[in-house]
């Protein structure tokens, strides 16, 4: 797993960086948060499709993860242990907008979401317009179908998918167990599958 | 011992090797579909890879700023004792004897002020029985009531004159 750490923050080395702010740095916490900031960004933003509430989302995360880091033990890598708070915060706030994955087979009906074309999630290759276009039509029946996944199925088949994440890291950034992550795989996949088949197998 | 879910997802990821792989692939039914199956999910990753990117966040410099203002204010929040930083939380035992011998002092000179000023309860009850009581100009017109008090002999002498008669409660008794 790659951080954005610059040559000179990589010197100080992540556990460091975690002791200087249990003794209360918060310029410590500062690069902590510029090392995960994006990954942690983009993950939230995948889980809810939507860059504001993903933005508030990762606020929220790091503000718990300041405020918890003396519990911090080093038991895990920082890595695992900031993704776990990530998970918690959205798949809590997913919870609070009732959003469930329904057992209900993809249907052309769903919403799709609009992705505005000067967002900067749009992929920023010098892309033509209709390919563009493309992308973006991809794009939203890949979110449309994410939404149809409880959001526990959501965060492992993230983390799995789009973070190279082992099982045992998922496990403990989604406090179960090993068996448990391979299961919700499972599942997710095979909906996956059966909502995205058509694209995935003519792309 | 693995669910076959579990085993299924280990096939998926090439995690299954040896004895494991071979007995899991010897259990599936049918084989062809299961490979079809499992080439569709290396497909899904894959595809899901190249269209889920991770997004651009944007305005890093104002997220860091936010979040360092809802630190601070987190900060101050959590540690009311903040101001007070630097001084003791216990009082050294000097100070407090100190404070606690003044305290003391204090309370001993307001109660001797007080005590000197509180009537005292053995003055006569005719002094003040008789000074309520309702003397009548046209009744007594030259009545006066003259006080002579001597408090080291506990003495107090009322001298009336001018009235026609005392009430008979007020008679001494």
């Amino acid at each position: 797993m790659h951080t954005e750490a610059t040559p000179a923050q990589a010197d100080v080395s992540e556990l460091d960086l975690v002791k200087q702010c249990q003794a209360g740095d918060t310029e410590a916490f500062d690069q902590l948060v510029s090392r995960y900031r994006t990954r942690v960004f983009g993950m939230i933003y995948n889980m809810v499709h939507n860059e504001q509430d993903a933005w508030d989302l990762a606020q929220d995360s790091f503000l718990k993860a300041w405020k918890s880091i003396g519990r911090f033990r080093g038991q895990s890598s920082f890595y695992t242990w900031i993704y776990r708070i990530v998970t918690n915060v959205t798949i809590d706030w997913l919870r609070k907008k009732h959003v469930k994955g329904s057992g209900t087979e993809f249907d052309d009906a769903v919403q799709l979401k609009e992705i505005d074309p000067a967002s900067r999630t749009v992929p920023k290759a010098d892309a033509l317009p209709h390919q563009r276009m493309e992308r973006q039509e991809i794009r939203a029946r890949i979110d449309a179908a994410i939404e149809q996944l409880s959001p526990e199925h959501r965060a492992v088949i993230l983390m799995k998918e789009t973070e190279d994440m082992q099982y045992h890291e998922i496990a403990e950034a989604l406090g179960c167990s090993i068996g448990t992550v391979m299961s919700r795989l499972f599942y997710a996949r095979k909906k996956l599958q059966n909502l995205l088949r058509d694209l995935y197998e003519n792309v | 011992m693995k669910t076959f879910e579990e085993k299924w997802t280990a096939w998926i990821d090439g995690e299954l090797t040896g004895a494991e792989l071979a007995e899991f692939e010897a259990s599936l039914p049918d084989r062809a579909a299961a490979e079809a199956e499992k080439r569709g999910a290396l497909k899904l990753q894959s595809f899901l890879k190249e269209y889920l990117p991770c997004p651009a966040m944007g305005n890093e410099e104002f997220f860091h700023h936010q979040l360092r203002e809802r630190i601070a204010a987190e900060t101050h929040v959590d540690d009311p004792a903040e101001s007070d930083a630097g001084s003791p939380v216990w009082w050294p035992l000097g100070r407090l004897i100190w404070v606690g011998a003044t305290a003391l002092a204090i309370f001993a000179v307001c109660t001797i002020f007080v005590m000197r000023e509180a009537p005292t309860a053995d003055q006569s009850q005719y002094l003040s029985q008789i000074l309520n009581a309702r003397v009548d100009p046209v009744v007594n017109p030259n009545a006066t009531i003259t006080k002579f008090e001597s408090k080291e002999d506990k003495v107090t002498i009322l001298w009336v004159e001018g009235l026609q008669s005392l009430p008979s409660e007020f008679a001494a008794k």
